[in-house]
């Protein structure tokens, strides 16, 4: 592909008799300056060989400019005369330059002085010497016959003469050349008018401008992750409600209503009381609180609003519904708690909760759900720990091996108290656990920094590496 | 949970184990073991193993499932000629004593005793609402009579680690206990008090003791106070702090009750019956019933074989062990969690995802598709950033989360807020729960999931977001969304409408105002679209 000006030099020296030209003439289509460049683009492209040549570089001095504007004077001179002899004193007052225009007029032999007058012998006259001027003025090229002149021009202090470093290009091979375009057009490709463009280069090099990109977010790419593994080991989707009644967060979940858990400062309390309306389920979980825990259970404390401290409310709510089929369910969303929200906590995180029911349920299959559900997200080395929650029992806490950081505890598990599933008509044993998302996510995307999972800054959105 | 810290080479040697055993025993025990300071370590007891808050406890656990000591561990018990009486006290009616004999006290042992009776207040004592301690040198109290009964607040004695007498109402005002307790025992112009017979005060239940009879390296015997609202988890109380006593080598002294029961503690034995049977089906495992039976002997408890059945006797300290679903734990935890030889996991139905979220994952791809941004933001919000009808927290951390959202527009402006000088244009969209008012759920509350897309850039078009509005949901719906003119306070007039599917009201859409522009600081114009999901679904 070739630029404009590289077009002109190669059209230049196509007209040019022997295809060569020497960069001085080049100058009167494009700035001197330029073609340097341009010849060894040309001849690194195979278009043209280059030569560097000294030469002499011809130029008008300020007097030779004058001259060439206003004639030399001798021609000036016999110009004036028209043929007609005159008074020398007379054609001195009126003639500028006079005495060197009679002394160049008398050497060259186009007049003659005689007896105080001017005879001229020629009736009109142009020196060579000025059309070698105009050429010198226009760098055109100079014949052999022209450069006799050179030297009497230079001692008349018309021109000057410098040695300098010139290039003779030589067009060595013709390029197709065709105009060139930026853009295709419907057009040009519907009528094959494209035949005859080039299609100009890019700097395809460049750095791109920036554009929005449709992205997801990746902390929400982790968690449908998890509920894609949750539905491969055959587990139903279920969801809740963030404003919830303490019958659901906790009562049902055989949590003492005077357990320090449920102080004021340990979940978000809403204004108002919810509506219990399963009023068998309400008196046999009042029944089994105050056979176990010996203490009068109040059904007001029960129907208090709070914003769901764990998604085990879904669970009991899908308990309330006293399923009698088996079942396998679970559910990924948000929970509360107070706290101070610094790098590791947050006040608002989420958990995924599950729940089986089933009549050949029991803790080893739940050990065993467990290890495939953390194999599902990446977590193959599992250990199990005793633990202790007030609606399950036995009780596991399950531990991942992360590597670089050891065994982190992941999940709180166990099989649902029959004080749990009883009041809900639910006979059959039943599996349950919850596990914290918000940790296990930056485990597995290096955030070190718990606030990033929700950052609100969108150049690190758009700048983070997408994990596949 | 709940952390005790006791001194390193002291429990090793109390428990007779190497530094490295001490970690797996005790996880297998529920128990997670931190070092904390040159000779120091940190436990963490699960709040159902008040008997392992201190060393012996934690020692009569380890010998069990170690095999080392198998079945209840069996304390003597002197009689003494020690009476309580108990007369009516209407805030904290409960109270029982008990005495302990030689006791072996250094500045350490002291610590353990006052942190075993801090755990006890804070866990079964429900932060010493339900139950207070009260831990005396028998020696310094007069006479073989204690009485429990209430004294005007003008009632003078010197508190505790005090050189001063004090009125009751001086305690209540002046001292950290008194502020932090005082609330919960004061009835009018009374407060509960153990007493000597001549009147001295020994403690005022659960705030303080009297200085008189404090612990002191020489002391050798105690008399131990149990205080509360419920007779039950103070008998149980007493009998875990005794039955810890006793494991390090004291005499539990029993003394006369006037009230409620003839003598004190109570060292209450429940029995209860478990079938093998059922404590293998619910573990899974197929044990017999001599095996369960060490198991559960293993736990330190005693049992007696009876065909297929096993009656287990529960020791005073096990206050945890409640039904055969906690001695199946206990088998379970004897056999080893990590014994248990795991099936391969199978599934016999499909799962499956509800619709909405199957919906939300629709959209979130043609979004991605029309290249915004997701963003993820909190549900929590500011409550002077929202209008209209949402929930406010009673009790918040902070004023910047102090209510729920009920629309994603707030969210969406806040973060736009946020991102004034990243590379325009700012293109975002999030998915979500919001929070809004329904009479017709339990709560009178319902979450509302919806979509919110937003353009912010130095220059935008209702029409930039409507094109791309209109696209998604087409895709979703099959059919092509109308827009009908209506005005918001939040949008600029003449520049927002509803969206409509079927006449269904499905969203909104709009330029927003510069009053609210300016109110969240954005200093660049915004149009915003808000889709209501559960609409579009099915």
């Amino acid at each position: 592909m070739l630029s404009e000006n590289e077009i002109k030099i190669i059209d230049f020296l196509k007209k040019k008799e022997n295809k060569s030209a020497y960069s001085t003439e080049l100058s009167s289509i494009i700035p001197e300056t330029a073609v340097f460049s341009l010849a060894y683009l040309l001849k690194e492209k195979g278009y043209v060989d280059v030569r560097e040549e000294e030469k002499d570089l011809v130029m008008l001095t300020k007097e030779g400019e004058e001259r060439l504007k206003e004639g030399l004077p001798e021609d000036n001179l016999v110009n004036f005369l028209k043929g007609e002899s005159k008074k020398v004193q007379e054609i001195a007052k009126l003639f500028k330059d006079f005495n060197i225009a009679l002394s160049w007029a008398r050497k060259k032999g186009l007049i003659k002085v005689d007896k105080g007058e001017v005879v001229p012998l020629k009736s009109s006259y142009t020196s060579p010497e000025y059309s070698v001027l105009k050429k010198v003025s226009s760098s055109q090229e100079l014949s052999e016959e022209d450069r006799k002149y050179l030297k009497e021009l230079e001692s008349r202090g018309l021109i000057e003469i410098k040695k300098n470093k010139v290039l003779l290009l030589t067009l060595i091979r013709e390029p197709q050349i065709r105009p060139s375009i930026t853009y295709l057009t419907p057009e040009l490709l519907r009528n094959k008018e494209w035949t005859k463009y080039e299609l100009k280069e890019y700097n395809v090099e460049a750095l791109p401008p920036f554009i929005t990109l449709g992205k997801k977010h990746y902390f929400r790419e982790f968690l449908e992750h998890v509920k894609d593994v949750m539905v491969s080991l055959g587990f139903k989707e279920v969801k809740s409600d963030f404003v919830e009644m303490e019958f659901y967060n906790f009562d049902m979940l055989f949590q003492a209503q005077d357990h320090p858990a449920r102080e004021i400062h340990d979940s978000f309390k809403v204004n108002g009381k919810g509506e219990l309306l399963n009023k068998s389920l309400v008196s046999k979980v009042k029944e089994v609180h105050e056979k176990l825990w010996k203490y009068e259970w109040n059904e007001e404390i029960a129907k208090s609003l709070v914003l769901r401290s764990q998604t085990t409310a879904t669970t009991a709510r899908v308990l309330s519904t006293s399923p009698s089929k088996e079942i396998k369910v679970f559910t990924i969303g948000k929970v509360f708690r107070p706290d101070a929200i610094d790098a590791t906590h947050l006040i608002e995180f989420h958990q995924l909760d599950g729940l089986v029911i089933d009549e050949s349920f029991n803790f080893r299959e739940l050990l065993s759900t467990l290890k495939a559900i953390f194999s599902g997200i990446g977590i193959k080395e599992v250990k199990f720990k005793p633990a202790y929650f007030p609606f399950t029992e036995p009780s596991v806490e399950v531990y991942g091996y992360i590597q670089g950081l050891g065994w982190v505890e992941m999940a709180g598990a166990g099989l649902l108290r029959p004080e749990v599933t009883e009041p809900a008509g639910v006979k059959m044993p039943a599996g349950a656990w919850g596990l914290g998302l918000d940790r296990l996510a930056m485990l597995f995307l290096g955030i070190k920094d718990i606030r990033d999972l929700y950052s609100d800054d969108i150049e690190y959105l758009r700048n983070r590496k997408v994990v596949y | 949970m709940v952390n005790i810290v006791l001194k390193e080479s002291r429990l090793l040697s109390l428990l007779g184990l190497e530094d490295k055993d001490l970690n797996d025993v005790l996880f297998n025990l529920k128990s997670e073991v931190e070092k904390k300071g040159e000779d120091e370590l940190e436990i963490e007891i699960n709040s159902d193993r008040l008997d392992m808050l201190s060393p012996e406890g934690i020692k009569r656990a380890v010998e069990g499932i170690l095999g080392r000591k198998l079945g209840e561990a069996k304390y003597e018990v002197t009689p003494t000629d020690y009476q309580m009486i108990i007369e009516d006290v209407e805030s904290r009616p409960y109270a029982l004593g008990a005495i302990i004999y030689d006791v072996k006290l250094d500045d350490d042992r002291i610590k353990e005793i006052i942190q075993f009776q801090e755990k006890l207040h804070c866990t079964i004592g429900r932060r010493r609402k339900k139950v207070a301690i009260g831990i005396h040198d028998l020696d310094k109290i007069d006479g073989k009579t204690i009485k429990y009964s209430k004294i005007p607040l003008d009632y003078k004695f010197i508190p505790l680690n005090s050189d001063k007498e004090m009125s009751v109402s001086d305690v209540l005002s002046s001292t950290e206990q008194g502020k932090l307790y005082g609330y919960i025992s004061i009835n009018g112009s009374y407060s509960p008090a153990i007493l000597q017979e001549d009147g001295q005060v020994l403690s005022i239940p659960p705030i303080i003791n009297s200085n008189k009879t404090r612990l002191e390296a020489s002391t050798k015997n105690l008399f131990i106070d149990v205080t509360g609202t419920s007779l039950s988890a103070v008998a149980q109380t007493l009998d875990i702090l005794v039955s810890n006593f006793a494991e390090g080598g004291s005499k539990i002294g029993a003394i006369k009750v006037s009230r409620y029961v003839d003598k004190s503690p109570l060292l209450i034995h429940d029995r209860l019956s478990v079938k093998t049977e059922d404590i293998s089906k619910r573990l899974g495992l197929s044990l017999s019933t001599e095996e369960v039976s060490k198991y559960i002997r293993m736990m330190r408890m005693d049992t007696n074989i009876n065909g297929d059945d096993i009656e287990v006797i529960v020791p005073p300290y096990r206050i945890d062990i409640m039904t055969f679903v906690d001695v199946a734990e206990d088998v379970a935890m004897a056999y080893g969690y990590r014994s248990f030889n795991l099936p391969k996991y199978t599934s016999k139905g499909m799962g499956e995802l509800l619709p909405i979220t199957k919906l939300e994952r629709a959209f979130r791809d043609l979004a991605i598709g029309g290249g915004f941004q997701e963003i993820f933001t909190f549900v929590l919000n500011k409550s002077s950033l929202l209008s209209g009808n949402y929930v406010k927290i009673e009790n918040p951390i902070t004023l910047e989360y102090d209510s729920v959202r009920n629309s994603l527009i707030w969210n969406m402006l806040k973060f736009l807020a946020k991102n004034q000088h990243a590379r325009f244009p700012v293109r975002t969209f999030e998915v979500g729960d919001v929070v809004i008012r329904n009479i017709e759920s339990d709560t009178g509350y319902k979450n509302d999931t919806r979509a919110c897309l937003a353009i912010m850039n130095s220059k935008v078009s209702y029409e930039e977001l409507q094109s791309v509005i209109h696209q998604i949901l087409y895709n979703l719906k099959g059919k092509e969304p109308n827009y009908v003119k209506e005005d918001k306070d939040y949008f600029i007039k003449g520049r927002s409408a509803k969206i409509l599917i079927n006449n269904n009201e499905v969203g909104e859409i709009g330029e927003i105002s510069p009053e609210i522009l300016e109110k969240f600081n954005i200093e660049n114009p915004v149009v915003i679209v808000e889709i209501y999901l559960e609409k579009l679904c099915g």
